[in-house]
């Protein structure tokens, strides 16, 4: 590389074939920016939710004989009364924020910066470059914009409405993708480094998911329907969620550490052949172990197998990448002590190895059995965000502020503060997530010598996890705390930078017609033919070969991902026996939908389940374990993830309207200790019941058999309101509410889980 | 890349400098033609091996046990735990009286199941102590559709008022329910301050008088 000045004449070509050329760092200098803002609005929501957990109970929590929260009431109260604020609204703005505003950014700025000197070329058109970084912050912005208004699919990760969903494919593959494979078919370096193959896959793969995840019939511009149901569509969101996991939070901060960890240790990477070895076992295995996620669900037990074992299998391709990482660092140990940026991957990589070991562990059924539905998880998922995808960034952060604002960083002592501070921040949010977790899944479960459980008052639970969620605050509270002293250092740096910045000239040869190296002769004597050409497959030379033809590694990535998919999704969709079929099980009249269409969006899946386990702690404690023939008209499913509040799938009938009415509108009025945000908007919003035909019709577009049903839409739900409204006036509840959006949502709780004890239609014909 | 690679053991932990470092250099980037460690070869192998011998046991052989026949077998074994002594229990003025005075252990226990369900499914609406919240308090001498003993265990299977008390046939075996009846009946009077009263005063419950067998 050769300074401006130095450049002879600075014009491309030269007597030697060479070809001058420079980065776009200004692009880079942009998505790094947008990781820092969004990384602390992410946090910052992440913060309030953490807040609202504890928020409607914290001055009545007792701490050393004291109640020492009990000043907050009135600073507390708004944020679990305000419908915008409310949890199940901003929980999706801080897992799409963090994920893809914060994360996203920041693979952004890595491929960025990363691929143009890996390929020794410009990115292919910086038009592309600012077209994507335009279009992505506006994807934010509208994301931001949406959430808090109810506007959402209610599929996790994936709650942006359908516009939006258009606008992110055009983004991710139209700027992104060109602009990206643009720049490797115009690369100077003829091998592609392994950084190359994690983002290859990432762009191909994220693709793939995003597209097929979202396919769904618009019911106007806010509102869809997945064209998948129950647990088809369960199948497909989690096929989804959990690569978004992979091929979003892993493999392009794999390729962020292959580039930006050797760079700042200045060492060569541990093993090449290694990185051969776990990036294709990765990118194979990752695919399959979704449904690791569903878990004695309705969903059909091979395909749990499947999700388990090759979770189990994906152990070593993923500390492959750990070792990787952490090898590259021998004979450079005294550089950690001294360095920022090195102490930040050492903790993101060791982070990145605890996550992958936790994962396994966590995907085998019996673990899953006692972990899934608890913050168990949520500490899990935390470990691998705070830890391995936020240090990560923030190291490289650290690293590029010098090189980018070029000049020195204004204060390496505050990037230390940075580091433990975060450290001690993910342990605490960490330890407590999982002291949470374990101790809500043992009271979950546990029966006296009688057999009768023990916590049979599901409010119980959460209260003990009370002490959890403030230790909780506390460390999500110092993480955010670094990321502050991440701006100052980052803005004082930058007040720094000349006046203009200096572009480097580069020089390197074009690429000449590629000859591949030829394969070794293996050296093997006395042995069969088959075992030298096996000898010399192993010397993966083919895997050279390919490293030098982007297309076609690109078509191989593409195989393994579609393959391991189809075999995956071919089966749920094609054999019969795994949609079992309930007779009494009808579609939701159009009133119980637009009451369903409520609970999406107000988000309660974020803390309801709607999917009793076959176990007998569950089956106690809320009936009839839920079967997949139950689920055969949700689009989309809402079996949910997380149990902060009760599984709801056998609610209908259990309560009257009233105390639904009560509940709505004032937790504690009726559940003390509840930390269930107020609804008292679904009490004065007028049911829209001109807009029912719609949403009806496009649910039949996708099969829903509602015949004759469609003939009179509003009819038939007013009828249904009316008649709800009057059980409630003689159940003792108030009159005048049968055009309240509370009517639909108590229509549509009151019918859950409850048609399996119906008569079939048929039946009930004759 | 020479294909002796395997012969070639890289310190883990300490010095790189024997390691052989290959041709390739991407701005600047080096990498080192090690093997992959043993331990991870192995490790991964056996969890492939695992993965076989799960899948052959789990879906292929006549020994393995669906979740669901598990916790048919553990609701089985708990109801004839709970059950099995007194066998039917009919919704009768008897059966109620019985399971509301008798000095058996057996039966002593079964209203702790009854409380523990009643806290589960009933505490709701009626409250933790039965003195009423939604639903009226289960402890005054009033009550709203109950005249006599027998109407406990009808309220609670076919529900009341429109649906202000919930149908709890289906979700409640037949015997629960009889249990649970029991189980409120004796709430009676023991008036935990709480909702006020509802509803009309009914005569007491009929007297118990053990069978003598």
């Amino acid at each position: 590389m050769a300074f401006a000045t130095d450049a002879p004449g600075g014009a491309s070509g030269t007597a030697r074939g060479l070809e001058s050329f420079s980065y776009d760092d200004a692009v880079v200098r942009k998505f790094m920016l947008a990781t820092l803002v969004w990384g602390f609005v992410g946090m910052l929501v992440g913060l309030i939710v953490a807040i609202q957990l504890v928020a409607p109970v914290a001055h009545d929590l007792t701490l050393m004989g004291g109640r020492p929260f009990a000043f907050l009431k009135p600073v507390l109260e708004p944020i679990y009364s305000i419908e915008w604020l409310s949890f199940g609204r901003l929980r999706p703005l801080h897992t799409n924020a963090v994920i893809f505003a914060f994360a996203g950014n920041a693979i952004f700025c890595a491929v960025y910066y990363s691929t143009q000197r890996l390929c020794k070329t410009r990115m292919f058109s910086d038009l592309l470059s600012n077209l994507h970084f335009w279009g992505w912050q506006a994807i934010i912005v509208s994301a931001a914009l949406t959430l808090p208004l109810g506007l959402t699919q209610g599929k996790e990760y994936a709650e942006l409405i359908w516009p939006i969903d258009i606008a992110i494919a055009v983004v991710w593959v139209g700027f992104f993708g060109v602009n990206f494979f643009g720049t490797l078919l115009r690369r100077r370096e003829r091998h592609l480094y392994v950084a190359l193959w994690f983002y290859i896959a990432t762009i191909v793969t994220v693709a793939v998911l995003h597209v097929f995840n979202s396919l769904a019939i618009p019911a106007g511009l806010t509102q869809s329907y997945p064209v998948y149901a129950g647990v088809q569509d369960a199948f497909v969101q989690w096929w989804y969620g959990h690569n978004a996991v992979a091929f979003f939070l892993t493999t392009p901060f794999l390729g962020l550490m292959y580039y930006f960890l050797p760079k700042a240790a200045e060492k060569p990477v541990f093993s090449y052949r290694l990185s051969i070895i776990h990036f294709w076992s990765l990118v194979f295995i990752y695919i399959w172990a979704g449904p690791h996620h569903l878990h004695y669900t309705a969903l059909p037990a091979w395909a749990s197998t499947l999700g388990m074992l090759f979770s189990l299998m994906l152990w070593m391709p993923s500390w492959g990448g750990m070792i990787n990482g952490l090898l590259t660092l021998r004979g450079a140990w005294n550089k950690v002590a001294a360095e920022p940026v090195l102490k930040f991957f050492v903790v993101g990589v060791t982070f990145y190895g605890m996550s992958t070991f936790e994962g396994p562990m966590l995907s085998i059924k019996s673990v899953n059995s006692l972990s899934h539905y608890t913050d168990w998880t949520i500490g899990h998922v935390h470990a691998g965000a705070l830890g391995w995808n936020g240090f990560m960034a923030f190291g490289m952060i650290y690293w590029l502020l010098p090189r980018l604002f070029q000049t020195t960083l204004w204060s390496k002592a505050l990037a230390e503060w940075h580091f433990w501070i975060g450290t001690i921040g993910i342990f605490i949010y960490w330890i407590s997530m999982y002291a949470a977790g374990i101790t809500q899944g043992l009271m979950w479960r546990a029966f006296d010598q009688t057999g009768v459980l023990v916590y049979p008052d599901f409010v119980e639970t959460v209260m003990r996890l009370m002490p959890m969620y403030v230790f909780r605050v506390i460390g999500g509270a110092l993480f955010l705390g670094g990321v502050v002293m991440l701006a100052i250092n980052y803005f004082m740096t930058w007040r720094t930078r000349p006046a203009r910045y200096e572009v480097s000239l580069v020089q390197a040869a074009p690429l000449h017609d590629y000859k591949a190296p030829r394969a070794p002769a293996s050296g093997l004597e006395n042995v069969i033919p088959i075992a030298r050409r096996a000898d010399v497959f192993f010397q993966l030379n083919w895997h050279r070969r390919w490293e030098g033809l982007p297309v076609r590694f690109t078509v191989w990535v593409v195989i393994a991902i579609v393959a391991a998919s189809a075999f995956e999704f071919i089966p749920t969709w094609i054999v019969e026996a795994n949609r079992p079929s309930i007779a009494s099980v009808t579609p939701y009249t159009p009133l119980e939908q637009y009451g369903r269409d409520i609970y999406v969006s107000e988000g309660c899946y974020t803390c309801h389940s709607q999917m009793v386990r076959p176990m007998r702690h569950e089956t106690e404690r809320y009936g009839q374990y839920s079967m997949a023939g139950e689920f055969v008209y949700d689009h989309p499913f809402q079996w949910g993830s997380r149990r902060i509040g009760p599984d709801l799938h056998r609610e209908g009938g259990a309560r009257s309207h009233v105390w639904h009415l009560d509940h709505f509108d004032n937790p504690r009025a009726v559940v003390q200790d509840s930390i269930m945000p107020r609804y008292s908007h679904l009490l004065t919003q007028d049911i829209d019941f001109g807009a029912m035909e719609k949403r009806v019709s496009a649910l039949a577009m996708i099969g829903v058999p509602y015949g004759e049903a469609l003939k009179d839409v509003e009819g038939a739900a007013r009828a249904q309101a009316a008649q709800i409204s009057a059980e409630m006036v003689e159940q003792g509840g108030p009159d005048g509410m049968q055009d309240k959006a509370i009517i639909a949502l108590i229509a549509y709780v009151q019918r859950l889980g409850t048609d399996i004890n119906k008569v079939a239609p048929a039946e009930a014909g004759q | 890349m020479t294909r002796h690679t395997s012969e070639h053991h890289p310190d883990l932990l300490g010095d790189p400098g024997k390691d052989r470092i290959l041709e390739h250099n991407y701005d600047g980037i080096q990498e080192y033609d090690n093997p992959t460690p043993g331990w991870w070869h192995w490790l991964f192998w056996a969890s492939i091996f695992f993965s076989v011998i799960y899948t052959m046991f789990w879906h292929f052989s006549e020994l393995s046990w669906t979740e669901h026949q598990a916790l048919d077998r553990a609701v089985a074994a708990h109801y004839e735990k709970i059950f099995a002594s007194v066998g039917e229990l009919p919704p009768n003025d008897e059966t109620i009286l019985m399971l509301m005075h008798s000095d058996d252990p057996d039966i002593r226990n079964l209203q702790l199941v009854a409380k523990g369900t009643f806290t589960a499914k009933c505490a709701a609406c009626h409250g933790a102590t039965a003195s009423g919240g939604t639903g009226p308090n289960l402890t005054d001498d009033t009550y709203i559709n109950v005249k006599k003993l027998t109407d406990i265990p009808n309220v609670i299977a076919n529900g009341a008022k429109a649906g202000a008390m919930p149908a709890w046939k289906g979700r409640l075996t037949d015997n629960e329910i009889t249990l649970m009846a029991s189980y409120v009946a004796s709430l009676r009077g023991t008036n935990v301050p709480g909702k006020q009263a509802e509803g009309d005063v009914i005569p007491d419950w009929p007297a118990y008088t053990p069978e003598t067998k």
